[in-house]
């Protein structure tokens, strides 16, 4: 199959855009159809894209590149590896699921709503495919919107404190990011005295491999990037955004959130934070690794005692996400290999538990476990599906889940043992947290809440099935032939191991110590003095109303 | 005064002429709105085609202190822009408050002329009469509600704080002409690179005290005091004219004072700036963040906005080799913020078409289902506002920061300072989207028709405020020759 001379990479990107435009025109009834049917041809076409992707050839496949700002070099230029390769495959397929999951809950305003999740899934897959550092930028934004937009209208009842929370933190973080993307194109075109490739990934790593950065910008730089990355995937300390988003979202915002919008940060780190500035990448390792540890066990020990079900995923969220970047940062075949397993695998797994915890919200309108239980008794489908997906989380061997976490033990073992350790022990606390929530939920007693509920808790309906039965289908595909997935991210790990065995640690200059925990005093400072609302949800919500 | 010289101020002629056809067509037809908008938008078109015309050949006049150069044309340009969208926005904030549009387009004429006179003038006796040009008609539009007592207050507070500045500018203007001996640009510059021993008290003072009239015009912390009583208590038209225009025109007086004249003395007002920088982008948007009214909030945001075209000039004259990076991004940031400015303030004032309806935040409940596409166009402009992509605002602050981080030194950490502070504004900016979309209405508001020029001129400035974010390259190149023509003779 040949598409030789078909943009088939903007294809995947605007098509959505020319939906949410025609939605725009029509009327509200066309919204819901004319949604799905575009992320559903953007799906096709990025099945497509799979099908014409060579595995094995190294370098970038279905380059498009167009001047666009000439005066500064920056330019129009799309391009995929096997890593952006699945990620945007997850993006088209959660898109789509994630629409056909709101045609129930959405009632009000649907043309808006669709028109935001097709602008998302622009900024979505443009961040997979941008291979210029601007153009990077710009579609990191562009998700920013929708997403604000989907929490702060369609969301629960304290919406728009959640959804400021996540715009403010991710905005901190990527302006920060703006500055260093600037900074990295300037030194290069201070050194090489022309504008042209200044923000050109391709020219830039290869500068990065041959040259190098200065030590200074390296850890500035990489620092600044780590930061918009770290707050995105969530990384403990910068997490807090994360449970409220979630839980305030609606269903499929939270699918998008923790399928997609997660994923960015752990994409943006392996694309450009550790090709391009890999000393620094060396340097700050220990740190992150540390950080890593403390996210996996604390989202698991916060999981384990959440009253809502909702949180109780999202905090398992941080847990799990923490051991992406565990993986990345021991730099070897293993770990990097778990770790891009695991954003896959979180993917489909978290969003299925989303989609599902929304299945339970929608008829009884509550997700307090406690008020659950004996759910087996009278929707069996479901908690047959669900136990289903729980077990995924959990890490059972066989299903997805359990490969990615399983190849970052060893990644971890090999870099030190100890660190293995304390996240093997976590995993059985994953699991602990996930089969007590399970059993709470599913077995036992009907609860006197879902006896007074009768007829309104029907079983899980075919709709339902259907947005759930691909990510099924994929879980146990990829935890049985996870070579698949392995052959096709092969060459980009490659390319970040090689990029990392080229440099060395950055010895750190007391001074530049010094010079980031000021900037970091500085940031905490004006977070803490500009936004006094913040610290406290229910004051918040109360002075944006006054 | 010779042919030639009138054909070099033929723009400004031009701009004398069109401000006077208006006044005649509201003589014939006394209190029309369509005359008047069509003489004063098609003599604003034909001004803009002279300008560009003239603006080809770069030429002087009056023995120099007159000339005409790509930044005189740039900026032209821009003034004649951005009289037009006033024009253009006000019928339907002053038809239902029986307030004539034929005086505000007049005044609004003169004060645009004023501007046009600055970006043009290389004497600083022309300068000021400039300046003075500029503000004078737009005390009287800010006081143009007479019957209101906000728009009196307002009107009085800017008159007073703006005449004293002016006197301030004035006086500094004094001493730099007893020292030096002349007040042509180019001979001042001259006279200041040849200082025996450095800058002496005199010149001391003469720097200070025009540095603080300056700042008073640009609105820079802390000699800001005057324009948030101003904006709000204008009608909002001439608030939304007030925070471009004037302040544009004081950043060409910027231009032509501190890079062209005072050059030589960069390092004495270098720090000064880089000080004045920081503490507008910040003391503005911690305001802002305060403010439940929209347009004070506006008011203080486009204080911040100050802060940030600052940057632009700290960029230029930090930079060891002489770039105009910073300039020029100085000039597209003036552009792009004219546009996403001039919009907002265009949805207010449609939003206030009904009498009586005020700016608060109140106002703006629910708009998203009242009148969509008006909440989805403040949505852009304050997202331009904010500096999200694929917006003009957005490329213009990514252009400043850029030329900041190249300048190096402390322009690099006001870099650091302004990306900080565009995350703090975020907050006040989406507080209006969240009033917009995701809060409901106290009481229910009728829908209000709007009249075509208001939505031609959303057209304009929005249709501009994303195009000059997707493919800025065009204006950017402009913004580049213009600043050029600031190289150190």
């Amino acid at each position: 199959m040949s598409l030789d001379g078909v943009p088939v990479l903007s294809l995947i990107t605007f098509l959505p855009l020319l939906g949410a435009v025609l939605i725009g025109f029509l009327p509200e009834r066309a919204a819901r159809p004319v949604a799905l049917g575009t992320a559903l041809v953007t799906w096709l076409v990025s099945l497509a894209m799979i099908a014409v992707f060579e595995v094995g050839k190294s370098g970038f496949q279905l380059v498009e590149v167009a001047d666009w700002i000439p005066a500064f070099g920056i330019q129009y230029h799309l391009g995929i590896d096997g890593l952006s390769l699945t990620l945007v495959a997850l993006t088209t397929t959660l898109s789509w699921i994630s629409i056909l999951a709101s045609f129930r809950p959405i009632k009000t305003r649907i043309k808006g709503y669709m028109i935001s999740f097709l602008i998302l899934e622009v900024g979505m897959v443009g961040v997979f495919i941008a291979l210029d550092t601007f153009l990077f930028y710009i579609f990191w934004e562009i998700v920013l919107v929708p997403m604000y937009l989907i929490i702060g209208i369609w969301g629960g009842s304290n919406r728009i404190y959640a959804t400021i929370k996540f715009v403010l933190y991710t905005l901190v973080g990527s302006l920060l990011m703006l500055v260093a993307i600037l900074a990295t194109a300037f030194t290069f075109q201070g050194t090489t005295g022309s504008w042209v490739g200044a923000f050109d990934f391709e020219v830039l790593r290869h500068y990065a491999a041959t040259s190098g950065f200065p030590d200074a910008l390296q850890l500035l730089a990489f620092a600044a990037f780590f930061l918009a990355f770290a707050i995105k995937v969530p990384m403990f300390p910068f997490h807090t955004w994360l449970p409220d988003a979630h839980v305030e979202a609606p269903t499929a915002g939270s699918v998008i959130l923790a399928g997609v919008l997660l994923k960015l940060g752990g994409y943006g780190l392996l694309r450009f934070a550790i090709p391009l500035f890999p000393a620094a990448a060396l340097t700050y390792a220990p740190l992150i690794i540390c950080l890593s540890l403390i996210g996996i066990i604390y989202g698991a020990v916060v999981a384990l005692v959440q009253p809502d079900l909702k949180k109780l995923v999202a905090y398992s969220s941080v847990s799990h996400m923490a051991f992406v970047t565990l993986g990345v940062f021991v730099f070897n075949q293993q770990g990097l290999q778990g770790g891009i397993l695991q954003m896959i695998n979180h993917g489909l797994i978290t969003g299925a538990l989303f989609l599902l915890v929304g299945v339970i919200y929608e008829r009884t309108h509550d997700r307090t476990i406690a008020k659950m239980g004996g759910l087996a008794g009278i929707t069996p489908t479901y908690v047959a599906i669900f136990g289903f997906f729980v077990f995924a989380s959990a890490g059972l061997p066989g299903l997805s889940g359990f490969v990615g976490e399983f190849l970052v033990l060893l990644g971890a073992f090999a870099f030190n043992p100890a660190t293995a350790a304390v996240a093997a022990l976590v995993m059985v606390l994953g699991a602990a947290y996930l089969l007590w929530m399970f059993q709470r939920v599913a077995t036992g007693e009907v609860s006197d809440f879902l006896k007074s509920l009768h007829d309104h808790l029907t079983d899980i309906s075919g709709l339902e099935i259907l947005t759930l039965l691909p990510l099924g289908i994929l879980v146990v595909v990829f935890g049985l032939l996870p070579g698949i997935l392995l052959e096709v991210i092969k060459d980009p790990i490659n390319d970040v191991l090689s990029d990392v065995a080229r440099a060395s640690e950055i010895p750190l200059d007391p001074m530049l110590v010094a010079g980031a925990l000021g900037i970091l005093a500085f940031v905490i400072v004006v977070r803490v003095v500009t936004l006094p609302g913040l610290r406290r949800p229910a004051a918040a919500t109360g002075e944006i109303a006054a | 005064m010779s042919w030639q010289d009138l054909v070099v101020i033929g723009p400004l002629v031009g701009a004398v002429v069109v401000a006077v056809l208006v006044l005649l067509v509201d003589l014939v037809r006394p209190g029309r709105t369509v005359p008047v908008v069509i003489v004063s938008v098609g003599g604003l078109a034909a001004l803009a085609a002279l300008v560009a015309a003239t603006g080809a050949v770069p030429a002087s006049a009056f023995g120099g202190a007159y000339s005409v150069d790509a930044l005189t044309t740039y900026l032209d340009l821009l003034f004649v822009a951005i009289a037009a969208l006033t024009i253009v926005f006000a019928p339907d904030y002053l038809a239902p408050r029986g307030l004539p549009l034929g005086e505000f387009a007049t005044m609004l004429l003169f004060a645009m002329t004023g501007a046009m006179l600055i970006a043009a003038s290389t004497d600083l006796l022309l300068l000021f009469l400039g300046l003075e040009l500029m503000v004078l008609p737009g005390y009287m539009l800010a006081g143009y509600h007479k019957t209101d007592g906000f728009s009196a207050e307002g009107a009085i507070k800017y008159f007073l704080l703006g005449s004293f500045s002016s006197a301030i500018f004035l006086f500094g203007l004094a001493f730099v002409w007893g020292l030096t001996g002349t007040t042509r640009v180019a001979e001042v510059a001259d006279a200041l690179t040849r200082l025996p021993n450095g800058i002496s008290a005199g010149l001391g003072m003469g720097l200070a005290f025009m540095t603080t009239g300056v700042a008073f015009k640009i609105a820079a912390v802390p000699f800001h005091y005057w324009t948030p009583d101003a904006y709000q208590g204008s009608p909002t038209p001439v608030t939304g004219y007030l925070s471009v225009g004037p302040k544009i025109g004081a950043f060409a007086l910027v231009l032509r004072l501190f890079v062209e004249t005072l050059g030589p003395l960069s390092e004495w007002w270098l720090p000064v700036m880089v000080v004045l920088a920081a503490l507008t982008m910040t003391l503005g948007n911690l305001v802002a963040l305060t403010e439940d009214n929209v347009k004070r909030m506006l008011a203080y945001s486009s204080i911040a906005h100050t802060g940030y075209m600052l940057v632009g000039l700290v960029a230029y004259a930090a930079d060891p080799t002489g770039r105009v990076d910073g300039l020029s991004a100085l000039l597209f940031y003036g552009a792009a913020y004219s546009f996403m400015n001039l919009g907002a303030f265009a949805v207010i004032a449609a939003l206030q078409k009904r009498a009586g309806v005020t700016s608060s935040l109140s106002t703006f409940a629910g708009l998203g289902r009242r009148e969509p596409i008006l909440a989805i166009l403040m949505t852009l402009f304050l997202l331009s506002l904010t500096g999200i992509p694929p917006t003009a605002g957005f490329f213009a602050k990514a252009s400043v920061i850029l030329a900041a981080i190249e300048a190096g030194g402390p322009a690099t950490i006001l870099a650091v300072i302004a990306m900080l502070n565009a995350a703090a504004a975020a907050f006040y900016y989406l507080r209006v989207v969240v009033y917009m979309f995701m809060r409901e209405p106290a009481d229910q508001q009728p829908v209000l028709k709007h009249g075509a020029l208001l939505w031609g001129g959303l057209a304009v400035t929005s249709v501009l405020t994303i195009l000059l974010g997707l493919f800025p390259s065009a204006l950017l190149e402009m913004a580049g020759t213009a600043a050029g023509t600031l190289l150190p003779h």
